[in-house]
């Protein structure tokens, strides 16, 4: 293959040569290093305890990238797994009903009843295909959230359930956001690791398969029901395990943090990473939580002192006002980025290779059908003369 | 060959149906090692039902499927694939994007021999030094007959006792139809059986040791290729000749 020049091409060469570890190692030196930054005063705390929702959003991202990407069953409902496990925690360990659970019987007993959950909705509905199934789990997600809201003896209902204590960890009293960061990320690299795991072992192969074609992965000896099955149940247990981190972590959970909207967005953050790929999950994750944050911020705060006081008063009123209240319009931008990449970038931020594949390259089956079609036109026009 | 040995696959009344409307009517079949066996019929007779029978996808209603001697009625398809029955499937199903390569691993899913899968690897590679050569292409992208010869490759990685073919000459130049039984006669010769489905009564009898013709889910006709090529009746129906 002849290798193409220019500024891009070269930076391109260059990039792919930096091993993907690297990438992985100079992301999370990133990370680790925010709480440091914030404990120097370098950057307000306002920034760290949005890593900490960025973070919990990476593992749902992930979680919900497990049978979404790299499956290909689109649940329209993920949030529910989370809310599952947000409240179990919140329920056993809060002045509600006086219960006081230790940490890692919570966590984990958040992780399995999501997986619990995820197995019953799988169980009947990982038959359906496609629109259908989207459909159910939408339902699944609204059903979970409802009963939350009006299960008012043990949930508080929309009231929700506040004074959630904080988690003790091997005698540590986890308190402060740096604290909190840190534990998130502890178990997002232990998520991304063991999905990184999974992604290359036999099942992971199988799972693309069945996403790529269900028929002909059965034909090379896969048994799809219960792979789509286990893909489910591990995606909801890391939803669950988030949603007890997100508990703790919140102090405070009622049913309007997990609406609808809520699973939308981890889809989005799924696909704007690119299906099927662990740094695509969590790159798209951090972008969108965080763009909002900074977009607010760039306009209510750096525009302003970059142009200086006078500047800004001797604008006019109208212009002031926008930029304070630009934040308004950051769901905006976000949505047009949503759009500008799937126009322009299908396969997502950081694609996975299979799946840029099957979103650049023409479907040879598709070609077919359609050249059947054609053929199939002509002959029954035959027909008819004859 | 046969009544010595216990046939390897074999259909005993079998009954099938898609809802209310009966498929297969009391059919059967027995496949012997080692066997080329042929089913022609023309459409709607319930070949393909009879292919979907053997892997699992459709279940009978009434009568047994036997492989090895033992039912297998409520055996599912990834377990009958991992015991032995391979499949090329109609119209290939390759993974489209996947390589060449990737696709042949698939196939070999069930296997946890790496040694093995590297011999065999080999040995397809041999058969066909053409997917050898596109080894790192995508599916997708190759010809007609060389996604045939993948798809044959595929089937051959789960060293199956048995492969069942659906079809395998439809879509294909007519010089590739010739290649293309002429390469079923070779997997055969390596011990494997066949069960096959095709239109293409004349050249499938020629390589088939056995054959039966369905009709409305029917066996109507069931012989040896050389009964089957000489029957009167065949002749006119499906060998194209007055």
């Amino acid at each position: 293959m002849q290798e193409k020049t220019g500024v891009w091409a070269t930076a391109r060469r260059f990039f792919g040569r930096v091993p993907r570890w690297a990438y992985a190692l100079a992301a999370l030196a990133l990370a680790i290093s925010v709480p440091l930054l914030e404990q120097a005063d370098l950057i307000q705390t306002v920034w760290l305890r949005l890593g900490i929702r960025s973070l919990v959003y990476v593992l749902l991202a992930m979680g919900l990238n497990v049978v979404m990407g790299e499956t290909g069953l689109l649940n329209l409902g993920y949030i529910a797994f989370f809310a599952v496990g947000s409240y179990t925690t919140a329920i056993f360990s809060s002045p509600r009903l006086g219960y006081h659970v230790d940490f890692w019987i919570l966590l984990l007993a958040s992780t399995g009843l999501a997986m619990l959950a995820g197995l019953l909705i799988g169980l009947p509905t990982l038959r359906l295909r496609g629109d259908y199934l989207a459909i159910v789990t939408l339902g699944f997600g609204e059903i979970t959230r409802i009963t939350f809201n009006n299960w008012e003896s043990v949930t508080n209902g929309p009231g929700g359930i506040p004074q959630i204590y904080r988690p003790m960890i091997l005698g540590l009293k986890i308190d402060k956001p740096g604290e909190f960061y840190y534990l998130v990320l502890i178990f997002v690299v232990l998520v991304a690791i063991m999905l990184t795991n999974l992604k290359s072992s036999r099942v992971g192969r199988a799972w693309n398969a069945l996403r790529e074609d269900e028929i002909a992965a059965e034909h090379s000896g896969i048994h799809g029901t219960s792979l789509k099955l286990l893909s489910m149940v591990i995606s909801a247990g890391i939803a669950g395990l988030a949603g007890c981190l997100f508990a703790y972590y919140q102090q405070f959970i009622n049913p309007t943090y997990f609406e609808f909207l809520q699973s939308v967005l981890v889809v989005c953050m799924v696909v704007l990473g690119g299906m099927g790929s662990i740094p695509g999950a969590i790159a798209g994750a951090a972008l969108l939580d965080a763009l909002p944050e900074f977009i607010r911020q760039a306009f209510s705060r750096w525009l302003p002192d970059l142009l200086g006081e006078q500047t800004m008063d001797s604008l006019p009123v109208a212009v002031q006002n926008f930029f304070i209240e630009f934040d308004r319009y950051r769901m905006l931008i976000v949505g047009l980025v949503i759009v500008v990449m799937v126009i322009f970038r299908p396969e997502g931020i950081l694609p996975d290779s299979l799946w840029r594949r099957e979103v650049r390259e023409e479907d040879p089956r598709e070609v077919e059908k359609t050249r059947q079609k054609l053929f199939d036109f002509d002959e029954g026009h035959q027909d008819l003369e004859a | 060959m046969e009544s010595t040995q216990s046939p390897l696959l074999e259909f005993r009344h079998v009954r099938t149906h898609y809802g209310r409307i009966e498929i297969l009517k009391d059919v059967n079949y027995k496949v012997y090692e080692g066997e080329i066996v042929c089913l022609l019929g023309g459409n709607a007779s319930g070949k393909s039902t009879t292919m979907k029978t053997v892997l699992g996808i459709v279940k009978p209603t009434e009568g047994e499927v036997l492989w090895e001697g033992e039912v297998v009625n409520n055996v599912r398809t990834s377990e009958r694939i991992r015991r032995g029955i391979a499949t090329v499937p109609e119209n290939r199903r390759l993974f489209p994007h996947l390589t060449v390569l990737e696709n042949l691993e698939m196939g070999a899913y069930t296997r946890t021999d790496a040694e093995g899968i590297r011999e065999d690897l080999e040995k397809v590679y041999e058969l066909f030094p053409r997917v050898h050569e596109r080894r790192s292409q995508r599916a997708g992208t190759l010809s007609g007959g060389e996604q045939q010869m993948v798809a044959f490759g595929r089937a051959l990685m789960s060293r199956p006792r048995l492969v069942i073919m659906d079809e395998p000459s439809m879509g294909l130049a007519p010089a590739l139809v010739d290649q293309s039984f002429e390469t079923i006669q070779s997997i055969n010769e390596q011990g494997v059986s066949v069960f096959i489905v095709e239109q293409n009564a004349n050249a499938a009898l020629s390589i088939a040791d056995r054959g039966y013709v369905l009709q409305t889910g029917q066996v109507v006709i069931e012989g040896t290729a050389g009964e089957l090529l000489a029957n009167e009746e065949l002749k006119r129906a499906y060998l194209g000749e007055a």
